[in-house]
């Protein structure tokens, strides 16, 4: 019995003893350890933000948001570290954006698009498309970034991913109101609305039918719209918006101006 | 009784832990790819080493037998977890090339080997002495093969360009099956140069 206790305390004296000790040791590298993993990470948002001098982590639905601060505290900019969906599986990148919504900068961190064609997102050709646009623009594949030939599922799907992380930066940390697009179906009663939207010169004014949770027809009742591109928008948009059933649809390429109408005049009668 | 001279020069040749005891094998295939890798690891068990002889030594009569291995354990896992954080926060470079292999030299054999078989029956003298010389032994040992390696796997030793540009390095002594070769290439030679000494 007394060999017993003696084994136990031994244990738990050496145990307390090394236990402090570390403890100790811990108090004295942490730090340094600490400032260097800032110092590293700093120096990879230097790339961005020259400036930087401080930063704070936000974790947002998986993806991080890294926002920066300069020496005296203010708000220089937001870096995203998120992934967007390719042709070949997830690519994963960073995005700059500085404090007034404009993108400053984009790097691919590593994607499995095919070599020679989707990696050109890694190259000025198509970063430089990029690079500029701000939080108020359209940030939309074919309306005010090209897609580049070839590449339309890698490129199309950055841009739409640019656009959704856009809406989280500017909502979350700059203080910006994000335009709605999307219409919630199941919240709209049956009946017919009507809603108007600027097209490419003129307002239109759309009625839509809405019944059973479903879009089942709209009517252009009024617009003044070059003729002929109004006319290939509508029917092709009209079709469009009902098959898909949600306002997520493609321009119509040519008539972009009336197709963007079309769709906001539908969101303005069903919002 | 042996001299302490013989007692620090038995772990750098009669019984180096490499060459001669080939104990902790696992560390020394895996980190010797550069010279600077080798002599890391070594300092590092070095220094493990001579602290859990030390503290052992020192506790060899108040640590009752049966629960010894525990506290030995007990005792070098602290060691090991003190370097590897000093290294991590004052050569970060050195402790990322090593990695997993710090926090396993808690359960290198040479370590708990001294501490069974000379620190719990020897006084903190003989025991640091012991240390020092094993201790050295590895280092030098693991120093010897990573200098080696870098050398003819990628023509530089501590980094330092010897072989030229006109050398084509061979890539396969800076892998796995690389260190085996480089290490059977050694044993042998020392064991033919221990035997035309005549230390055996």
């Amino acid at each position: 019995m007394r060999d017993n206790v003696r084994m136990v305390l031994t244990l738990l004296i050496i145990g307390a003893i090394c236990g402090g000790l570390l403890s100790m040791v811990n108090g004295v590298t942490a730090p340094v350890i600490e400032a260097r993993a800032k110092a590293q990470f700093l120096e990879a948002l230097q790339g961005f933000f020259p400036a930087v001098a401080d930063s704070k982590v936000t974790d947002i639905g998986g993806e991080e948001f890294y926002t920066c601060y300069d020496g005296s505290g203010n708000l220089m900019g937001v870096v995203a570290s998120v992934t967007a969906k390719g042709y070949g599986g997830p690519i994963s990148y960073d995005l700059a954006v500085d404090k007034g919504g404009a993108i400053i900068g984009i790097r691919i961190k590593s994607h499995t698009e095919t070599p020679g064609i989707g990696d050109v997102i890694e190259k000025d050709k198509f970063q430089g498309k990029v690079i500029g646009l701000n939080f108020a623009d359209p940030i939309s594949a074919g309306v005010d970034v090209d897609t580049i030939s070839g590449a339309t599922v890698t490129t199309s799907g950055v841009i739409s991913s640019i656009r959704r992380v856009m809406n989280i930066v500017g909502e979350q940390f700059l203080g910006m109101e994000v335009e709605k697009t999307e219409v919630d179906l199941t919240t709209v009663a049956d009946g017919t609305y009507t809603g108007t939207g600027r097209g490419f010169k003129s307002d239109i004014t759309v009625e839509v039918t809405v019944s059973g949770g479903k879009i089942t027809n709209i009517v252009v009742l009024e617009q003044d719209d070059t003729p002929n591109f109004f006319n290939m928008a509508e029917g092709q948009m009209i079709e469009r918006i009902i098959n898909a059933q949600n306002l997520e649809v493609d321009m119509v390429s040519g008539a972009t101006g009336s197709s963007t109408g079309i769709i906001k005049a539908v969101f303005d009668a069903l919002k | 009784m042996t001299t302490l001279a013989q007692e620090f020069t038995k772990g750098i040749f009669k019984e180096n832990p490499i060459f001669r005891l080939l104990l902790g094998m696992c560390p020394t295939l895996a980190v010797t790819i550069s010279a600077i890798n080798g002599l890391g690891m070594g300092i590092a068990a070095l220094f493990v080493l001579l602290g859990s002889n030390i503290v052992i030594s020192l506790l060899r009569n108040l640590i009752p037998a049966r629960v010894r291995i525990p506290a030995y354990i007990l005792i070098i896992a602290t060691f090991v977890t003190i370097v590897d954080m000093v290294l991590n926060a004052y050569t970060p470079d050195l402790h990322a090339a090593l990695g997993i292999f710090i926090p396993l030299i808690v359960v290198n054999c040479i370590i708990l080997g001294r501490a069974e078989a000379f620190a719990r029956k020897h006084d903190v003298g003989r025991s640091i002495i012991d240390a020092l010389g094993m201790g050295i032994g590895f280092a030098l040992s693991l120093t010897i093969l990573g200098i080696i390696r870098e050398l003819f796997g990628a023509g530089t030793v501590f980094g330092a360009h010897i072989l030229g540009t006109a050398f084509q390095p061979m890539a396969i002594l800076g892998t796995p099956p690389g260190a085996f070769i480089t290490l059977g290439v050694l044993l042998g030679l020392f064991n033919y140069l221990f035997k035309r000494l005549g230390i055996e």
